[in-house]
Protein backbone atom coordinates (compact mmCIF):
# COMPACT_ATOMS: atom_id res chain seq x y z
CA UNK A 1 0.00 0.00 0.00
CA UNK A 2 2.06 2.88 -1.10
CA UNK A 3 -0.85 5.30 -1.27
CA UNK A 4 -3.18 6.31 1.49
CA UNK A 5 -6.79 7.18 0.93
CA UNK A 6 -6.11 10.87 0.63
CA UNK A 7 -3.42 10.30 -1.99
CA UNK A 8 -4.08 10.26 -5.68
CA UNK A 9 -3.31 7.03 -7.43
CA UNK A 10 -4.95 7.48 -10.80
CA UNK A 11 -4.82 3.82 -11.77
CA UNK A 12 -7.32 2.68 -9.19
CA UNK A 13 -9.83 5.25 -10.43
CA UNK A 14 -10.42 3.69 -13.85
CA UNK A 15 -13.42 1.68 -12.61
CA UNK A 16 -15.04 4.55 -10.73
CA UNK A 17 -14.47 6.79 -13.73
CA UNK A 18 -16.09 4.37 -16.17
CA UNK A 19 -19.06 4.11 -13.80
CA UNK A 20 -19.43 7.91 -13.51
CA UNK A 21 -18.85 7.42 -9.80
CA UNK A 22 -16.35 10.24 -9.27
CA UNK A 23 -18.36 13.15 -7.94
CA UNK A 24 -15.37 15.37 -7.24
CA UNK A 25 -14.84 17.50 -10.33
CA UNK A 26 -11.16 18.11 -9.57
CA UNK A 27 -10.48 14.44 -9.07
CA UNK A 28 -12.19 13.60 -12.34
CA UNK A 29 -10.16 16.22 -14.21
CA UNK A 30 -6.93 14.95 -12.73
CA UNK A 31 -7.83 11.46 -13.85
CA UNK A 32 -8.60 12.71 -17.36
CA UNK A 33 -5.27 14.54 -17.50
CA UNK A 34 -3.60 11.34 -16.44
CA UNK A 35 -5.40 9.45 -19.21
CA UNK A 36 -4.15 11.92 -21.79
CA UNK A 37 -0.58 10.92 -21.00
CA UNK A 38 -1.03 7.20 -20.31
CA UNK A 39 -2.01 5.17 -23.36
CA UNK A 40 -2.34 1.98 -21.38
CA UNK A 41 -4.70 3.59 -18.88
CA UNK A 42 -6.74 5.14 -21.69
CA UNK A 43 -7.02 1.74 -23.31
CA UNK A 44 -8.11 0.11 -20.07
CA UNK A 45 -10.62 2.85 -19.34
CA UNK A 46 -12.05 2.49 -22.85
CA UNK A 47 -12.61 -1.25 -22.41
CA UNK A 48 -14.18 -0.66 -19.00
CA UNK A 49 -16.44 1.94 -20.62
CA UNK A 50 -17.56 -0.68 -23.14
CA UNK A 51 -18.18 -3.10 -20.30
CA UNK A 52 -20.25 -0.56 -18.44
CA UNK A 53 -22.26 0.00 -21.61
CA UNK A 54 -23.25 -3.68 -21.48
CA UNK A 55 -24.74 -3.00 -18.09
CA UNK A 56 -26.58 -0.07 -19.59
CA UNK A 57 -27.78 -2.07 -22.57
CA UNK A 58 -29.31 -4.61 -20.22
CA UNK A 59 -32.10 -2.32 -19.16
CA UNK A 60 -34.86 -1.24 -21.48
CA UNK A 61 -38.17 0.40 -20.88
CA UNK A 62 -40.95 1.31 -23.26
CA UNK A 63 -40.48 5.04 -23.89
CA UNK A 64 -43.48 7.26 -23.16
CA UNK A 65 -45.76 7.72 -26.18
CA UNK A 66 -45.13 11.42 -26.83
CA UNK A 67 -41.34 11.23 -26.62
CA UNK A 68 -40.66 10.37 -30.24
CA UNK A 69 -42.67 13.31 -31.58
CA UNK A 70 -41.10 15.72 -29.11
CA UNK A 71 -37.60 14.58 -29.95
CA UNK A 72 -38.21 14.74 -33.71
CA UNK A 73 -39.74 18.20 -33.33
CA UNK A 74 -36.87 19.43 -31.19
CA UNK A 75 -34.11 18.33 -33.52
CA UNK A 76 -35.63 20.57 -36.18
CA UNK A 77 -34.48 23.47 -34.02
CA UNK A 78 -31.07 22.09 -33.14
CA UNK A 79 -27.97 22.83 -35.12
CA UNK A 80 -25.59 19.89 -35.34
CA UNK A 81 -22.04 20.17 -34.10
CA UNK A 82 -19.24 19.80 -36.62
CA UNK A 83 -16.95 16.81 -36.19
CA UNK A 84 -13.91 17.31 -34.03
CA UNK A 85 -10.67 18.17 -35.87
CA UNK A 86 -10.11 15.56 -38.58
CA UNK A 87 -7.32 13.14 -37.76
CA UNK A 88 -3.92 14.07 -39.16
CA UNK A 89 -2.46 11.90 -41.90
CA UNK A 90 -0.37 9.00 -40.71
CA UNK A 91 2.99 10.57 -41.52
CA UNK A 92 2.12 13.63 -39.50
CA UNK A 93 1.00 11.52 -36.58
CA UNK A 94 4.32 9.76 -36.46
CA UNK A 95 6.01 13.09 -36.62
CA UNK A 96 3.98 14.42 -33.74
CA UNK A 97 4.49 11.38 -31.58
CA UNK A 98 8.20 11.73 -32.12
CA UNK A 99 8.26 15.38 -31.27
CA UNK A 100 5.79 15.67 -28.45
CA UNK A 101 8.30 14.92 -25.71
CA UNK A 102 9.99 18.11 -26.81
CA UNK A 103 7.08 20.15 -25.53
CA UNK A 104 7.98 19.91 -21.90
CA UNK A 105 11.72 19.89 -22.47
CA UNK A 106 11.74 22.92 -24.70
CA UNK A 107 9.59 25.15 -22.54
CA UNK A 108 11.48 24.22 -19.40
CA UNK A 109 14.76 24.85 -21.16
CA UNK A 110 13.54 28.24 -22.26
CA UNK A 111 12.42 29.17 -18.76
CA UNK A 112 15.63 27.95 -17.15
CA UNK A 113 17.79 29.79 -19.63
CA UNK A 114 15.98 33.02 -18.95
CA UNK A 115 16.34 32.54 -15.21
CA UNK A 116 20.01 31.59 -15.48
CA UNK A 117 20.75 34.69 -17.51
CA UNK A 118 19.14 37.01 -15.00
CA UNK A 119 21.22 38.13 -12.06
CA UNK A 120 18.69 40.93 -11.57
CA UNK A 121 16.27 41.98 -8.89
CA UNK A 122 13.60 39.58 -7.69
CA UNK A 123 10.73 41.67 -9.00
CA UNK A 124 12.30 41.61 -12.40
CA UNK A 125 13.07 37.94 -11.96
CA UNK A 126 9.44 37.22 -11.27
CA UNK A 127 8.35 39.21 -14.28
CA UNK A 128 10.89 37.46 -16.41
CA UNK A 129 9.78 34.10 -15.12
CA UNK A 130 6.17 34.94 -15.88
CA UNK A 131 7.24 36.05 -19.31
CA UNK A 132 9.21 32.86 -19.79
CA UNK A 133 6.20 30.82 -18.72
CA UNK A 134 4.04 32.60 -21.28
CA UNK A 135 6.61 32.16 -23.98
CA UNK A 136 6.97 28.51 -22.99
CA UNK A 137 3.24 28.04 -23.38
CA UNK A 138 3.26 29.74 -26.77
CA UNK A 139 6.17 27.61 -27.88
CA UNK A 140 4.31 24.52 -26.74
CA UNK A 141 1.23 25.70 -28.65
CA UNK A 142 3.24 26.04 -31.86
CA UNK A 143 4.97 22.69 -31.45
CA UNK A 144 1.73 20.87 -30.74
CA UNK A 145 -0.41 22.67 -33.31
CA UNK A 146 -2.19 20.36 -35.74
CA UNK A 147 -0.62 22.18 -38.66
CA UNK A 148 2.87 22.38 -37.17
CA UNK A 149 5.58 21.77 -39.78
CA UNK A 150 9.19 21.15 -38.97
CA UNK A 151 12.23 21.81 -41.14
CA UNK A 152 15.88 21.50 -40.33
CA UNK A 153 18.81 22.89 -42.26
CA UNK A 154 22.54 22.56 -41.84
CA UNK A 155 24.68 25.61 -41.15
CA UNK A 156 26.55 26.91 -44.19
CA UNK A 157 29.90 27.10 -42.43
CA UNK A 158 31.19 24.83 -39.72
CA UNK A 159 31.56 26.35 -36.35
CA UNK A 160 34.87 26.24 -34.64
CA UNK A 161 35.70 22.67 -33.80
CA UNK A 162 32.17 21.48 -33.06
CA UNK A 163 31.17 20.14 -36.45
CA UNK A 164 28.38 21.53 -38.54
CA UNK A 165 25.51 23.14 -36.73
CA UNK A 166 21.86 22.72 -37.56
CA UNK A 167 18.93 25.08 -37.44
CA UNK A 168 15.51 23.76 -36.52
CA UNK A 169 12.34 25.55 -37.48
CA UNK A 170 8.83 24.61 -36.41
CA UNK A 171 6.09 26.73 -37.86
CA UNK A 172 2.34 26.80 -37.39
CA UNK A 173 0.24 28.96 -39.69
CA UNK A 174 -2.79 28.51 -37.44
CA UNK A 175 -0.79 29.88 -34.50
CA UNK A 176 0.76 32.51 -36.73
CA UNK A 177 4.11 31.83 -35.13
CA UNK A 178 7.34 29.98 -35.54
CA UNK A 179 9.84 28.51 -33.13
CA UNK A 180 13.50 28.34 -34.03
CA UNK A 181 16.50 26.92 -32.31
CA UNK A 182 19.95 25.76 -33.35
CA UNK A 183 22.23 22.96 -32.27
CA UNK A 184 25.98 22.56 -32.68
CA UNK A 185 26.65 26.14 -33.67
CA UNK A 186 29.13 26.69 -30.89
CA UNK A 187 29.27 29.91 -28.91
CA UNK A 188 29.44 33.15 -30.89
CA UNK A 189 32.76 35.01 -30.78
CA UNK A 190 33.31 37.19 -27.68
CA UNK A 191 31.16 40.35 -27.76
CA UNK A 192 28.97 38.95 -30.52
CA UNK A 193 25.53 37.31 -30.59
CA UNK A 194 23.50 35.11 -32.87
CA UNK A 195 20.51 36.92 -34.30
CA UNK A 196 17.52 35.40 -36.08
CA UNK A 197 15.91 37.05 -39.09
CA UNK A 198 12.81 36.59 -41.18
CA UNK A 199 13.44 37.17 -44.85
CA UNK A 200 10.67 38.40 -47.13
CA UNK A 201 11.30 39.59 -50.71
CA UNK A 202 12.98 42.98 -50.33
CA UNK A 203 12.61 43.06 -46.57
CA UNK A 204 14.49 41.51 -43.66
CA UNK A 205 13.23 41.86 -40.11
CA UNK A 206 14.76 40.75 -36.84
CA UNK A 207 13.15 37.76 -35.15
CA UNK A 208 15.16 38.14 -31.98
CA UNK A 209 18.47 37.18 -30.47
CA UNK A 210 19.36 33.55 -29.95
CA UNK A 211 20.56 32.96 -26.41
CA UNK A 212 23.09 30.21 -25.90
CA UNK A 213 21.75 27.05 -24.30
CA UNK A 214 25.17 26.40 -22.81
CA UNK A 215 25.79 23.28 -24.88
CA UNK A 216 26.75 24.79 -28.20
CA UNK A 217 23.15 25.33 -29.21
CA UNK A 218 20.59 28.03 -28.65
CA UNK A 219 17.44 28.36 -26.64
CA UNK A 220 14.22 28.23 -28.69
CA UNK A 221 12.97 31.59 -29.85
CA UNK A 222 9.34 32.34 -30.59
CA UNK A 223 8.50 34.77 -33.36
CA UNK A 224 5.35 35.95 -35.07
CA UNK A 225 5.34 35.01 -38.74
CA UNK A 226 5.80 38.16 -40.86
CA UNK A 227 3.77 38.65 -44.00
CA UNK A 228 5.51 37.26 -47.10
CA UNK A 229 8.39 35.82 -45.09
CA UNK A 230 9.96 32.94 -46.99
CA UNK A 231 13.03 32.06 -44.99
CA UNK A 232 14.60 32.46 -41.61
CA UNK A 233 18.32 33.04 -41.24
CA UNK A 234 20.91 33.35 -38.50
CA UNK A 235 23.78 35.85 -38.52
CA UNK A 236 26.49 36.85 -36.06
CA UNK A 237 25.96 40.41 -34.87
CA UNK A 238 27.51 42.79 -32.34
CA UNK A 239 26.22 42.39 -28.77
CA UNK A 240 22.69 43.78 -28.52
CA UNK A 241 21.90 42.83 -32.08
CA UNK A 242 21.50 44.87 -35.24
CA UNK A 243 18.62 46.53 -37.07
CA UNK A 244 19.65 44.84 -40.27
CA UNK A 245 22.01 41.89 -40.72
CA UNK A 246 25.63 42.97 -41.01
CA UNK A 247 27.09 39.64 -42.07
CA UNK A 248 26.28 36.73 -44.32
CA UNK A 249 23.91 34.17 -42.78
CA UNK A 250 25.38 31.15 -41.02
CA UNK A 251 22.32 29.27 -42.03
CA UNK A 252 19.07 29.78 -43.92
CA UNK A 253 15.92 27.71 -43.55
CA UNK A 254 13.05 27.79 -46.03
CA UNK A 255 9.70 28.29 -44.34
CA UNK A 256 7.18 25.61 -45.28
CA UNK A 257 4.34 27.11 -47.26
CA UNK A 258 1.20 25.40 -45.91
CA UNK B 1 -42.15 -1.17 -19.21
CA UNK B 2 -39.99 -4.26 -19.16
CA UNK B 3 -38.31 -6.26 -21.89
CA UNK B 4 -39.91 -6.21 -25.32
CA UNK B 5 -39.17 -9.44 -27.07
CA UNK B 6 -40.39 -8.30 -30.48
CA UNK B 7 -38.28 -5.16 -30.55
CA UNK B 8 -34.85 -5.06 -32.18
CA UNK B 9 -33.30 -4.35 -28.80
CA UNK B 10 -34.28 -7.81 -27.64
CA UNK B 11 -31.99 -9.54 -30.11
CA UNK B 12 -29.51 -12.00 -28.79
CA UNK B 13 -26.28 -10.67 -30.01
CA UNK B 14 -22.92 -11.03 -28.32
CA UNK B 15 -21.52 -7.75 -29.60
CA UNK B 16 -21.93 -4.30 -28.11
CA UNK B 17 -24.11 -2.53 -30.65
CA UNK B 18 -27.13 -3.65 -32.62
CA UNK B 19 -26.26 -4.22 -36.30
CA UNK B 20 -25.96 -1.11 -38.41
CA UNK B 21 -26.04 1.30 -35.50
CA UNK B 22 -22.52 2.65 -36.18
CA UNK B 23 -23.34 3.35 -39.82
CA UNK B 24 -26.71 4.91 -39.02
CA UNK B 25 -25.15 7.12 -36.38
CA UNK B 26 -22.53 8.31 -38.82
CA UNK B 27 -25.31 9.14 -41.29
CA UNK B 28 -27.05 11.09 -38.52
CA UNK B 29 -23.83 13.05 -38.14
CA UNK B 30 -24.28 14.19 -41.72
CA UNK B 31 -27.78 15.46 -41.01
CA UNK B 32 -29.72 12.41 -42.21
CA UNK B 33 -33.12 12.62 -40.48
CA UNK B 34 -34.27 9.24 -41.77
CA UNK B 35 -31.21 7.67 -40.18
CA UNK B 36 -32.02 9.48 -36.95
CA UNK B 37 -35.51 7.96 -36.92
CA UNK B 38 -34.02 4.48 -37.33
CA UNK B 39 -31.50 5.20 -34.60
CA UNK B 40 -34.30 6.49 -32.39
CA UNK B 41 -36.20 3.19 -32.60
CA UNK B 42 -33.18 1.27 -31.41
CA UNK B 43 -31.93 3.73 -28.84
CA UNK B 44 -35.01 5.22 -27.21
CA UNK B 45 -35.98 2.11 -25.17
CA UNK B 46 -32.40 1.71 -24.04
CA UNK B 47 -31.84 5.35 -23.20
CA UNK B 48 -35.16 5.65 -21.41
CA UNK B 49 -34.63 2.32 -19.65
CA UNK B 50 -31.22 3.30 -18.34
CA UNK B 51 -32.22 6.79 -17.28
CA UNK B 52 -35.32 5.45 -15.55
CA UNK B 53 -33.24 2.84 -13.76
CA UNK B 54 -30.99 5.52 -12.33
CA UNK B 55 -33.55 8.26 -11.66
CA UNK B 56 -36.60 6.14 -10.79
CA UNK B 57 -38.93 9.00 -11.55
CA UNK B 58 -40.77 8.71 -14.86
CA UNK B 59 -41.33 12.41 -15.44
CA UNK B 60 -37.69 13.30 -14.79
CA UNK B 61 -36.54 10.34 -16.85
CA UNK B 62 -38.64 11.44 -19.77
CA UNK B 63 -37.05 14.89 -19.71
CA UNK B 64 -33.55 13.50 -19.46
CA UNK B 65 -34.15 10.89 -22.17
CA UNK B 66 -35.35 13.65 -24.48
CA UNK B 67 -32.21 15.69 -23.75
CA UNK B 68 -30.03 12.68 -24.44
CA UNK B 69 -31.70 11.78 -27.74
CA UNK B 70 -31.48 15.37 -28.94
CA UNK B 71 -27.83 15.37 -27.87
CA UNK B 72 -27.28 12.28 -30.02
CA UNK B 73 -28.59 14.25 -32.99
CA UNK B 74 -26.52 17.28 -32.09
CA UNK B 75 -23.17 15.61 -31.62
CA UNK B 76 -23.44 12.51 -33.84
CA UNK B 77 -20.63 13.86 -36.04
CA UNK B 78 -18.35 13.58 -33.02
CA UNK B 79 -18.91 9.87 -32.61
CA UNK B 80 -15.63 8.14 -33.42
CA UNK B 81 -16.13 4.47 -34.27
CA UNK B 82 -12.50 3.60 -33.62
CA UNK B 83 -12.84 4.72 -30.02
CA UNK B 84 -15.75 2.48 -29.09
CA UNK B 85 -19.15 1.18 -30.12
CA UNK B 86 -22.06 3.44 -30.96
CA UNK B 87 -24.15 1.98 -28.19
CA UNK B 88 -21.45 2.62 -25.61
CA UNK B 89 -21.15 6.20 -26.86
CA UNK B 90 -24.88 6.84 -26.50
CA UNK B 91 -25.27 5.06 -23.19
CA UNK B 92 -22.31 6.96 -21.80
CA UNK B 93 -24.08 10.22 -22.64
CA UNK B 94 -27.33 8.88 -21.16
CA UNK B 95 -25.70 7.72 -17.95
CA UNK B 96 -23.79 10.96 -17.49
CA UNK B 97 -26.93 13.05 -17.99
CA UNK B 98 -28.80 10.89 -15.50
CA UNK B 99 -25.97 11.21 -12.99
CA UNK B 100 -25.84 14.97 -13.52
CA UNK B 101 -29.54 15.10 -12.70
CA UNK B 102 -29.01 12.97 -9.58
CA UNK B 103 -26.18 15.19 -8.36
CA UNK B 104 -28.01 18.42 -9.15
CA UNK B 105 -31.05 17.22 -7.25
CA UNK B 106 -28.87 15.92 -4.45
CA UNK B 107 -28.16 19.34 -2.97
CA UNK B 108 -31.85 19.91 -2.39
CA UNK B 109 -32.76 16.38 -1.40
CA UNK B 110 -33.31 15.41 2.16
CA UNK B 111 -30.49 13.24 3.44
CA UNK B 112 -32.90 10.86 5.11
CA UNK B 113 -34.81 10.37 1.94
CA UNK B 114 -31.53 9.53 0.24
CA UNK B 115 -30.61 7.16 3.02
CA UNK B 116 -33.92 5.41 2.45
CA UNK B 117 -32.85 4.70 -1.10
CA UNK B 118 -29.80 2.92 0.15
CA UNK B 119 -31.18 -0.55 0.29
CA UNK B 120 -28.49 -3.11 -0.33
CA UNK B 121 -29.20 -5.90 -2.84
CA UNK B 122 -32.01 -3.98 -4.38
CA UNK B 123 -30.40 -2.82 -7.57
CA UNK B 124 -29.02 -6.11 -8.66
CA UNK B 125 -32.29 -7.93 -8.03
CA UNK B 126 -34.29 -5.39 -9.96
CA UNK B 127 -31.77 -5.29 -12.71
CA UNK B 128 -31.76 -9.01 -13.15
CA UNK B 129 -35.46 -8.81 -13.90
CA UNK B 130 -34.96 -6.11 -16.44
CA UNK B 131 -32.15 -7.62 -18.42
CA UNK B 132 -33.11 -7.92 -22.05
CA UNK B 133 -32.57 -10.74 -24.48
CA UNK B 134 -32.36 -14.33 -23.44
CA UNK B 135 -28.77 -15.26 -24.17
CA UNK B 136 -27.28 -11.82 -23.66
CA UNK B 137 -29.22 -11.31 -20.44
CA UNK B 138 -28.37 -14.75 -19.16
CA UNK B 139 -24.74 -14.10 -19.88
CA UNK B 140 -24.68 -10.78 -18.06
CA UNK B 141 -26.44 -12.33 -15.12
CA UNK B 142 -23.97 -15.18 -15.02
CA UNK B 143 -21.01 -12.81 -15.30
CA UNK B 144 -22.36 -10.58 -12.55
CA UNK B 145 -22.78 -13.63 -10.35
CA UNK B 146 -19.17 -14.41 -11.08
CA UNK B 147 -18.06 -11.31 -9.17
CA UNK B 148 -17.46 -11.22 -5.46
CA UNK B 149 -20.30 -9.68 -3.53
CA UNK B 150 -18.37 -6.50 -2.87
CA UNK B 151 -17.36 -6.18 -6.52
CA UNK B 152 -20.92 -6.70 -7.67
CA UNK B 153 -22.33 -4.24 -5.16
CA UNK B 154 -19.71 -1.62 -5.91
CA UNK B 155 -20.36 -1.83 -9.64
CA UNK B 156 -24.14 -2.05 -9.62
CA UNK B 157 -24.77 0.48 -6.86
CA UNK B 158 -22.62 2.98 -8.68
CA UNK B 159 -24.00 2.31 -12.14
CA UNK B 160 -27.66 1.59 -11.58
CA UNK B 161 -28.00 3.45 -8.33
CA UNK B 162 -26.16 6.54 -9.47
CA UNK B 163 -23.95 6.66 -6.39
CA UNK B 164 -20.45 8.05 -6.25
CA UNK B 165 -17.72 5.77 -4.97
CA UNK B 166 -17.74 7.71 -1.71
CA UNK B 167 -21.45 7.03 -1.30
CA UNK B 168 -20.99 3.40 -2.22
CA UNK B 169 -18.25 3.12 0.41
CA UNK B 170 -20.64 4.49 3.00
CA UNK B 171 -23.35 2.17 1.80
CA UNK B 172 -21.35 -1.03 1.90
CA UNK B 173 -19.31 0.04 4.95
CA UNK B 174 -15.98 -0.46 3.23
CA UNK B 175 -12.95 1.85 2.99
CA UNK B 176 -12.83 4.22 0.02
CA UNK B 177 -9.70 2.66 -1.41
CA UNK B 178 -11.27 -0.78 -1.29
CA UNK B 179 -14.38 0.36 -3.11
CA UNK B 180 -12.35 2.08 -5.84
CA UNK B 181 -10.31 -1.06 -6.30
CA UNK B 182 -13.39 -3.33 -6.34
CA UNK B 183 -14.99 -1.13 -8.99
CA UNK B 184 -11.97 -1.53 -11.16
CA UNK B 185 -11.24 -5.21 -10.67
CA UNK B 186 -14.95 -6.01 -10.75
CA UNK B 187 -15.29 -4.33 -14.13
CA UNK B 188 -12.16 -6.05 -15.40
CA UNK B 189 -13.56 -9.42 -14.40
CA UNK B 190 -16.90 -8.55 -15.95
CA UNK B 191 -15.19 -7.39 -19.13
CA UNK B 192 -13.24 -10.62 -19.46
CA UNK B 193 -16.30 -12.72 -18.70
CA UNK B 194 -18.39 -10.88 -21.30
CA UNK B 195 -15.59 -11.02 -23.84
CA UNK B 196 -15.56 -7.28 -24.42
CA UNK B 197 -12.69 -6.82 -26.81
CA UNK B 198 -12.42 -3.09 -27.11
Amino acid sequence: MKRREGGFDPHTLAGAYALDAIDDEGERRRFERHLAGCAECAQETATLGETVARLGAAVVAEPPPGLRERVLAEIEQVRQLPPTVPPAPLARRVWRVTWRPWLAAVSVTAALAVVAGLGVTTVQARQELEQARRVGQQIAAVLSADDARAVTAPAAVSSAGSGRGRGMLVLSRSQGALVFWAAGLGDPPAGRVYQLWQLAPGRITSAGLLASSGSGGTVPVLSTIRADAEQVGVTVEPAGGSRQPSSTPLLLVDMPVA
Amino acid sequence: MGARDRSPVGEDRPGGSPPGLEESLQAVGKGDRGAFERVYEVLAPRVFGLVLRVLRDRAHSEEVAQEVLVEVWRSAARFEPDKGSALAWVLTIAHRRAIDRVRAAQAGTDREERAARLEPHRFFDEVSELVVGRLEGERLRRCLNNLTELQRESVTFAYYGGYSYREVAELVKAPLGTVKTRMRDGLIRLRDCLGVDR
